[in-house]
């Protein structure tokens, strides 16, 4: 019998789902629910293609009764990982009751360790992840680019190596949208705050941590530290959602109580607008915004993106049916637009006509990993088109200059 | 290649086919709690009456058994095979509505559709479907619904059980026949709204039937316009709860309408339980220290002059019973006023599961009785429990009622069961307990609606039939499915 050791640390998560099934479709409308998991309707949809199928067969691994196959490795990994099923798993929508089995799992802890004993075993990760992986061990990036040539995208800034406030640039912006780094940069400048960045920076770790290679995801977190330390930094600032949850909340849990505050972009502009150090201008237009899942379920920042927005005079924020909690998923995450990009593009589409609907031309994010696969989606479907854009660069369009 | 798996794969196309043991094995359960898991040999996904036609003469030329599942949220064992071995039906991707008319007020949907989606939809237009389906109607189907004769999911009170509403249901017969029913049994009626004409009801032979007689594939319900008022309103009740529960609702019906949409009766064990006292942190903490049975109703009216009527004759027999009205926001423990306003009628139940810490799962015995017996059932609950204590113990397992629900004008429906530990070890004990007191319900006069594996073979077995009327179910089951292929051994047919 084949044994999950990291799943069986967690085994009481397993044991405690009731098998209700709202993780695969819930509809709620007074908490705006409208559907859960992205994967039903965009794979053949057999039960573990969402949470409940996927407890229900760990836990038969976890029984002896049937044992880890390529083929349930392959259905493990067909998951971003967005953490909508643990969103509305016995939640009751109130803080004042509190349904017992809303404090016995933690869906995506679950299927990340399910991924780590899968690599472990030899069935995990996908064929193009371990590409991926490899090349992040080599270069430190997962996009097959040379390291030395991440910080083109600073070329005519002055950057400083030391500063309170560190950028964490990630790999998706610098490698494939290298004006989002610049225009955070650039919109952080005009606020007075000048950030420190670091061509020593690794990635973060994250793809490492959702398909399963731990390993390699400690790797970088520990030499990522290093940096954080050389730059004498109080504050690190990402932009990438991914890199967020990864700084934020995995970082803690590999390498002990950080000793610096880990803040989203979104979070430190509205700060910054707060303060009254950013003025912008004014100009009619209606957006919408996608939350995307490791800014806001996965850390609760729902609010300060939307306080940016809405601090822009004359923009008028329509949400989308499914928005902050109940968002879909841009289909991107947990490694699966790497190994299925058909997936994620077609989950993407899902959410473009959500988008469109609002009657919103333009859609707002603060991911550019999610910005990249809406755009993607978008591109090759002219009838979804919405013009997909970061908050950061929002706002720099409208900076009023001084 | 096996001959019917290609068979299979023709019929719905190989992506949505599955034979591999980890999908299978995702199948061999609902949420019944000490069954073990029984694995089918093929699962397959439909997508339309078509599909489930073809796969159903499959079946019958290979004489291989099918299960339809819709949710999966049986707790008796209704969703997965009774004997090891052929086909699952998953027909969660028939999810469409297909039209909502207004004018008609029904709504016709793939029975694949969850009782949420159906209602969220309802709701945005001002409409619902009256009873909501069962309480884990976030996940169980229409098809699974008017399977169970469901109730439990809001509006029992008002509307009784989910079956009442279906005015046309489209069934996949037992050798893959395709049947109207209802009101669209007649070729000239263009739009369903009643199921009472052409003759004899035939469409309620497959409204509870548990999958037996054939697989729902559409059905039009009748819709009702939400009402723009309401009150909600919870109540501690002197003891014994139960039976001043009981003489409040029988005041109410025989009062007449007074728009009680929904109303329940908890325990006392049951608030003790949900303030905390089984595990480290209190579920409804502004119920920590009660020791008493709570009541709560939820009234609909169309006007605030109606509403305010209503209430105020609901609220004198709540207080002549002895009742005292807890605040009326949530926080003041008010459950009334979560239950509908914020859906927590889709939700009703889950409580249950990990009330005593993880792994703590239900097996029901849930049923209905009349209103005025409903005392009655509960003193039979004391007695069994006295009489198995031993054997409860030995399990680690708790027994009762947690809540009763008042369900259309004469009966009430009661959650009653055992909450037991879902371990390998336990299961064959459990099973013993679970079935032991099905056996109890059925002798005291309770009439079982979800029956799934259990129940129903319970009723067989108990011999709640009289020959006659077991023969005529042998001879429907045998004229619609002579091959024994949709859901065998259930009613051990």
């Amino acid at each position: 019998m084949v044994e999950l050791r990291h799943v069986k640390a967690l085994s009481s998560m397993a044991q405690s789902c009731s098998g209700i099934g709202d993780c695969r479709t819930a509809y709620r409308q007074a908490l705006g629910w409208y559907g859960v998991c992205p994967m039903v309707d965009h794979t053949p949809g057999f039960e573990p293609y969402y949470a409940r199928g996927k407890i229900r067969a760990i836990r038969g691994i976890l029984e002896g009764k049937i044992e880890p196959s390529e083929g349930f490795a392959r259905v493990m990994y067909h998951c971003t990982t967005c953490g909508a099923c643990k969103a509305v798993c016995h939640v009751s929508g109130v803080a004042q009751i509190t349904w017992p089995t809303s404090k016995y799992i933690d869906h995506t802890r679950l299927f990340e360790a399910v991924r780590t004993d899968l690599v472990e075993l030899g069935l995990g990760p996908m064929p193009r992840h371990r590409e991926i992986l490899d090349w992040a061990r080599r270069e430190h990036n997962p996009y097959m680019e040379k390291h030395e040539d991440k910080f083109r995208w600073a070329s005519g800034r002055e950057l400083r190596s030391r500063a309170d406030v560190f950028f964490f640039t990630g790999c998706t912006g610098p490698y494939r949208m290298p004006a989002v780094c610049q225009d955070v940069y650039d919109v952080a400048a005009a606020a007075g705050v000048s950030l420190a960045v670091s061509p020593d920076e690794w990635c973060c770790g994250s793809i490492a941590l959702r398909v399963g290679d731990r390993g390699l995801a400690e790797t970088l977190a520990r030499h990522n530290l290093e940096v954080f330390e050389k730059a004498e930094a109080k504050t690190i600032v990402t932009h990438c959602a991914g890199c967020y949850r990864t700084i934020k909340k995995d970082y803690p849990e590999i390498l002990g109580e950080l000793p610096f505050e880990v803040l989203h972009v979104t979070e430190l502009l509205a700060r910054l607008v707060e303060d009254g150090r950013l003025e912008l201008t004014e100009g009619e237009l209606t957006v919408t915004y996608h939350d995307p899942c490791h800014l806001g379920r996965h850390c609760e920042v729902y609010e300060e993106p939307r306080r940016l927005i809405g601090s822009a005079p004359g923009v008028k924020l329509v949400e989308m049916k499914r928005n902050r909690s109940g968002a879909l998923c841009c289909g991107a995450g947990g490694g699966v637009k790497s190994a299925f990009p058909e997936l994620a593009l077609s989950i993407a589409r899902e959410r473009l006509a959500q988008a469109k609907e609002t009657g919103a031309r333009l859609l707002l994010s603060a991911c550019p990993f999610c910005e990249r696969n809406l755009s993607d989606a978008g591109a090759a479907n002219p009838s979804l088109k919405v013009q997909v854009k970061d908050v950061s660069s929002f706002l720099k369009e409208r900076l009023k200059m001084k | 290649m096996d001959k019917v798996l290609r068979a299979l794969e023709d019929a719905v196309g190989s992506d949505y086919v599955s034979v591999e043991d980890f999908v299978l094995y995702t199948y061999s359960r609902g949420i019944e709690g000490a069954l073990e898991e029984v694995m089918p040999e093929y699962v397959v996904r439909v997508k339309s009456t078509d599909e489930v036609s073809k796969v159903v003469k499959v079946a019958n030329r290979y004489k291989v058994p099918i299960v339809p599942r819709g949710g999966g949220c049986c707790l008796m064992g209704g969703s997965k095979p009774i004997e090891k071995g052929g086909i699952v039906m998953d027909l969660t991707g028939m999810n469409r509505i297909i039209d909502i008319n207004l004018e008609a007020m029904t709504a016709a949907v793939e029975c694949g559709i969850t009782w949420a989606k159906l209602n969220t939809l309802l709701f945005e237009k001002g409409y619902y479907t009256g009873t909501l389906g069962p309480g884990s109607g976030m996940s169980a189907t229409v098809g699974g619904g008017l399977s169970h004769h469901s109730v439990g999911g809001g509006g029992a009170a008002m509307y009784g059980t989910c079956s009442e509403h279906c005015v046309a249901l489209e069934v996949v017969l037992p050798q893959g026949d395709v049947v109207q029913t209802g009101s669209n049994a007649s070729i000239y009626i263009k739009e369903s709204f009643c199921r009472f004409g052409l003759g004899p009801d035939i469409l309620s032979i497959f409204l509870g039937d548990n999958g037996i007689f054939g697989i729902k594939t559409k059905a039009t319900l009748e819709i009702f316009p939400r009402p723009d008022y309401h009150e909600c309103k919870t109540f501690l009740l002197e003891n014994p709860g139960d039976v001043n529960a009981a003489k409040i609702w029988l005041e109410w019906r025989r009062m007449g309408s007074l728009g009680i949409y929904d109303s329940q009766y908890l325990p006392p064990l049951t608030v003790v339980a949900y303030s905390g006292f089984l595990t480290e942190f209190p579920f409804i903490p502004a119920w920590k220290g009660i020791d008493k049975g709570i009541l709560w109703y939820t009234i609909e009216a169309y006007t605030e002059e109606e509403l305010e009527e209503k209430v105020k004759l609901a609220d004198e027999v709540v207080r002549r019973h002895g009742g005292e009205e807890l605040g009326e926001k949530i926080e003041d423990g008010n459950i009334a006023r979560w239950h509908y306003e914020k859906h927590g009628f889709w939700q009703n139940w889950h409580a249950l599961w990990n009330i005593a810490g993880p792994g703590c799962v239900p097996c029901s015995t849930e049923h209905h009785v009349p209103i005025h017996r409903m005392p009655d059932m509960f003193r039979a609950f004391e007695k069994w429990e006295e009489e198995n204590r031993s054997l409860l113990e030995k399990a680690g397992a708790f027994s009762g009622v947690s809540t009763a629900i008042l369900c259309g004008h004469t009966a009430v429906e009661v959650d009653s069961g055992l909450v037991v530990w879902d371990r390998p070890e336990l299961r064959s004990l459990n099973k013993q307990l679970w079935i032991n007191q099905m056996h109890m319900v059925i002798r005291n006069g309770g009439m079982p609606y979800m029956t799934g594996e259990l129940y129903s073979q319970s009723l067989v077995d108990a011999a709640a039939f009289p020959e006659p009327y077991f023969e005529l179910l042998r001879t429907l089951k045998r004229t619609l499915d002579p091959n024994g292929i949709i859901s065998p051994g259930k009613y051990r047919l």
